[in-house]
């Protein structure tokens, strides 16, 4: 995965303080890019999809296109997964699709530069490292920043055919 | 003006491609023997448009080039020129040479013009060079003599020297192309490698031929490297007349048992020569008997083109009693002057006196003529009535049409639930909104529908060229033309199916010599089909050629180190060759072999949602389906629930339903269930099980079994209950997510939930699947 870091590595340069969206997952604070975020809305029961992974919730209509729903609680493995007027749908817009993504809240938009993110040390977490671009920490905050384009896009998530390939 | 005209580049360019299409389909058609007037005038109106607008927007490639064309088709059309063969090839490849021009205009790649002006130069020489030694021969026709000189004349000789590359000559590549010289003319092998062994050494050849060198020049090429051959023609010869008119001399005893007499242009010339005996009109016979020559000089006049109704073909003589004076037939020669005969049954003896009439001229009483001629104008301005709009804009109406529909369906709901408290007028609105949506929707929907012709009418020309090229002979059969498709699928299913039927004529169909050593007729048959199939298009590509190896493809799969064993299922091993760079074609031809095609075909008929298999049988054939989901398309569907959940059934499948009695349902090796239906048995799917749904029916007796008929199998799917019947609209799941089994889209419903379309061809060959494991 040295492409990907490097291409992390270039992104990162360009990211001169972008706008991110932050949201939790359990205690977990994490970061995407703002630009990928095409909407947030209210959680609501998905139709489910036959021997899809649990942590394919299903689909929903948004305004007349099917749209997945994956819940990164389940994915991460989060103890506590529960569905509460306060749980949100996040919806991305990457690599030409859009899906949903369930977390326990949004927070904020923040503006962080380059500077501010640091490298994630190598440790082994919930899903592999290579996802992370890096950690940043505003006001005692530790903020993990994603990339989120391409979580989603790669093999673990099934979401695509043939992702990853 | 240069800013003005540059804004209506994409419409010529956009218009030259539909003619160029148009004239392609045409010449594709035409009978060289017997071309039909109207095909002709109509390759000239579109060769002569291109040039008009050509000229006028400054694109002097195109225009000059087209200008020679239109030159020849204009003699060709007055029966100046007699068509051949070549003519033919030679207006195919100056299309393919207009194509080129246009693309290059659009700025993707550029046209050698070196190449431009070889074309220019044959079209050139193809008009001005021997103006028709047949019109000469048919213009005197009994003067045998002179008509051998005739032949003479238009005879040549060529020396043609060549090493074949190693592959042609352990193939038929080298006897193919020594059959092809025979056919063409007298052929002396001067010189050949030592009989026996591989042949691979070098040939030397004298062919004496009418034809041109690029009847065999092409064919040369692709046996011998470059530079590996060389034709001299050798013009201080020229043929003794002996020899010529030696070779031609058993043709007219027996003309008709001839399959190449008067369809090759090569032969064209000494078929004048025949003296008239009745049987050398043994094959014009079939065709309509009235030979009048009408208004014909008004087709010569080109104000008068396009008012021509298409026309009775030729006017060859019916019976041996005019055979005499008709021997001329067959030939275009200039009209002397018009002559008017009525189409009755004696036309062709009142007409034989007159000195050859053209074979093609109009045959109609010049009042027939003028009321034929309403009709083609009337139905050309339908045609013209219509109006260039952005796919965008319909894709935009399309998807607010959708919203509209589903909106309409929600509140219809609502009146519903309101029951008796809502307004009738309002009940009798919505009704009305019901219909209106339906219509509106449908006439949207088929905006963007086109059938899927478009796509096949180029395969033809596809097949010709490379069953020349490869010398092989195929016959390409379409079925299905009509079916109708998404114009955006139209255009991206014609490079995955274009090297479908590439790779099954290089690789499916063997040669001929092959082919009648397996006991196969020489001709090979590819078909194309489309038709639809639940909720999608099915193309299906067949060949009946060799099949695939399946060996071999294992023997292949394991030198590129893929993963695979004996123990995998043909439909499997098949797939192998969808893998990136996997071929195994023996040689790699400029056809195919390179094994960079079957995976790019693969990635984009799944980048369309669709998917691809493969079925073939060892000396059968190989027939290759395509499947490609119809997004658009609107589907008479049953919804049924399933615990929480809500499935739609596509109705075109579903036989009938019924609730089980406790004894109907049995059990095979503890594995598959079985239903009897009318003393029939047909395996249960259980929709809950499959699905790992929790269902809130579980006892077969209280829940509901839906009887699926896809392609004869029957099924029975066992659901918990019966919702209701709708129009749903198809959308893809495969748009933002992936495939999934058994599920062939979803659908929004009338309360704004997701309900998934299931796939019952996916469904009831699984269950017959587990009926064969257990039985």
């Amino acid at each position: 995965m040295e492409t990907t870091h490097a291409n992390a590595v270039a992104a990162e340069e360009d990211l001169v303080a972008s706008e991110f969206l932050t949201f939790t997952l359990g205690t977990e604070e994490y970061a995407i890019d703002i630009l990928k975020v095409q909407e947030i809305r209210g959680y609501e029961p998905p139709t489910l999809i036959a021997n899809a992974p649990p942590f394919i919730k299903g689909v929903i209509n948004l305004r007349g296109i099917i749209v997945p729903v994956v819940d990164l609680r389940i994915k991460f493995n989060l103890a506590k997964v529960e569905y509460t007027p306060f749980t949100v749908v996040i919806i991305l817009n990457v690599a030409n699709r859009v899906i949903g993504m369930v977390v326990d809240s949004v927070s904020d938009v923040l503006s962080l530069t380059s500077q501010q993110i640091r490298p994630a040390p190598d440790f082994s977490a919930s899903f592999d490292t290579k996802y992370i671009l890096g950690l940043a920490s505003i006001d005692q905050r530790m903020l993990i920043v994603i990339d989120i384009a391409q979580l989603m896009t790669s093999r673990d998530m099934e979401l695509i055919d043939d992702a990853g390939a | 003006m240069a800013i003005d005209m540059s804004q209506f580049y994409q419409v010529f360019f956009e218009e030259s491609a539909e003619h160029l299409a148009a004239m392609e389909a045409l010449l594709l058609e035409l009978d060289i023997d017997n071309p039909d007037a109207e095909a002709l005038n109509a390759i000239f109106r579109a060769a002569h448009s291109i040039k008009g607008s050509a000229g006028t927007f400054g694109f002097t490639d195109l225009s000059e080039t087209t200008h020679i064309l239109e030159n020849l088709l204009d003699r060709i059309r007055k029966h100046e020129l007699q068509l051949r063969a070549d003519m033919v090839d030679a207006f195919l490849q100056a299309g393919d040479l207009l194509k080129d021009m246009l693309a290059g205009h659009q700025g993707q790649g550029a046209v050698d013009e070196a190449l431009a002006e070889a074309m220019r130069e044959r079209l050139r020489r193809l008009s001005s060079d021997r103006p028709a030694p047949e019109s000469l021969a048919a213009a005197e026709p009994p003067a045998v003599a002179m008509a051998g000189a005739v032949a003479v004349a238009g005879t040549r000789v060529f020396d043609i020297q060549f090493v074949p590359t190693a592959a042609s000559a352990q193939g038929d590549g080298v006897r193919n192309f020594v059959d092809d010289l025979k056919r063409l003319g007298e052929l002396a092998v001067v010189g050949c490698p030592e009989a026996g062994g591989e042949q691979v050494g070098y040939w030397q050849l004298r062919l004496t031929t009418a034809a041109g060198r690029d009847a065999f020049e092409e064919q040369l090429d692709f046996i011998a490297d470059a530079g590996a051959w060389r034709i001299d023609e050798d013009r201080s010869g020229s043929a003794d007349g002996g020899d010529a008119f030696g070779l031609f001399s058993d043709a007219p005893g027996a003309p008709a048992d001839d399959p190449a007499y008067g369809f090759f242009a090569p032969l064209a010339a000494p078929a004048a020569t025949p003296p008239a005996e009745d049987d050398s009109f043994g094959f014009f016979e079939p065709l309509p008997p009235p030979a009048a020559a009408g208004p014909a000089p008004a087709a010569e006049d080109g104000d008068g083109y396009g008012f021509f109704a298409p026309l009775p073909p030729p006017a060859a003589a019916p019976s041996g009693s005019a055979g005499e004076e008709g021997e001329g037939y067959g030939f275009f020669a200039p009209l002397p002057k018009p002559t008017g005969a009525p189409p009755a049954g004696g036309a062709p003896v009142e007409a034989a006196p007159v000195p050859a009439p053209p074979k093609t001229v109009v045959d109609l009483a010049p009042k027939e003529a003028a009321a034929k001629a309403r009709a083609p104008v009337a139905a050309a301005a339908a045609a013209d009535s219509s109006i260039r709009v952005s796919v965008e804009k319909v894709d935009q109406l399309i998807n607010l049409v959708g919203e509209l529909v589903i909106t309409q369906a929600m509140l219809l709901q609502t009146a519903v639930q309101m029951q008796d408290a809502a307004p009738e007028r309002l009940v009798s609105g919505l009704a009305q909104l019901e219909r209106n949506t339906r219509d509106l929707q449908e006439s949207v929907m088929s905006i963007r529908m086109l059938p899927i012709s478009f796509v096949f009418s180029r395969f033809p020309r596809v097949v010709r060229d490379l069953s020349g090229k490869l010398g092989k002979q195929v016959e390409l059969k379409t079925s299905g033309e009509t079916t109708e498709l998404d114009k955006s699928l139209i255009e991206r299913i014609t490079d995955p199916l274009t090297h479908l039927i590439r790779n099954s004529l290089d690789h499916g169909i063997e040669s001929p010599e092959n082919r009648i050593a397996a006991g196969k007729s020489p001709v090979g048959t590819i078909t194309l089909k489309a038709y639809h199939q639940g909720g999608n298009i099915v193309i299906e590509v067949g060949d009946d050629g060799a099949g695939l190896n399946r060996q071999k493809i294992l023997a292949k799969a394991r030198e590129k180190g893929l993963q695979v064993s004996d123990q995998m299922s043909d439909s499997e091993v098949f797939g192998l060759i969808f893998e990136a760079g996997f071929s195994t074609a023996e040689q790699v031809t400029d056809v195919s072999g390179r094994g960079v095609g079957m995976d790019v075909v693969r990635r984009n008929i799944q980048a369309m949602g669709g998917r691809v298999e493969i079925e073939s049988m060892p000396g059968i054939g190989t027939r290759m389906t395509v499947r490609l989901p119809l997004t658009l398309a609107i589907l008479d569907g049953m919804s049924v629930a399933v615990g929480q959940q809500t499935y739609i059934l596509p109705l075109s499948y579903v036989v009938e339903s019924l609730q089980p009695q406790a004894g109907d349902i049995k059990t095979l090796s503890n594995l598959a269930r079985v239903i009897q239906v009318r003393g029939e048995f047909l395996p249960v799917v259980v929709l809950h099980e499959l699905f790992n749904l929790q269902a809130a029916v579980t006892d077969y007796t209280r829940g509901i079994m839906v009887i699926l008929d896809a392609d004869g199998a029957k099924a029975a799917l066992f659901v918990d209950a019966l919702v209701g019947q709708h129009q749903v609209v198809i959308k893809s799941l495969e748009a933002n997510y992936r495939r999934v089994p058994c599920v062939s889209g979803a659908t929004i419903m009338g309360d704004g939930h997701v309900a998934l379309i299931l796939d019952v061809s996916a469904l009831v060959g699984r269950a017959k699947n587990t009926m064969q494991k257990a039985a």
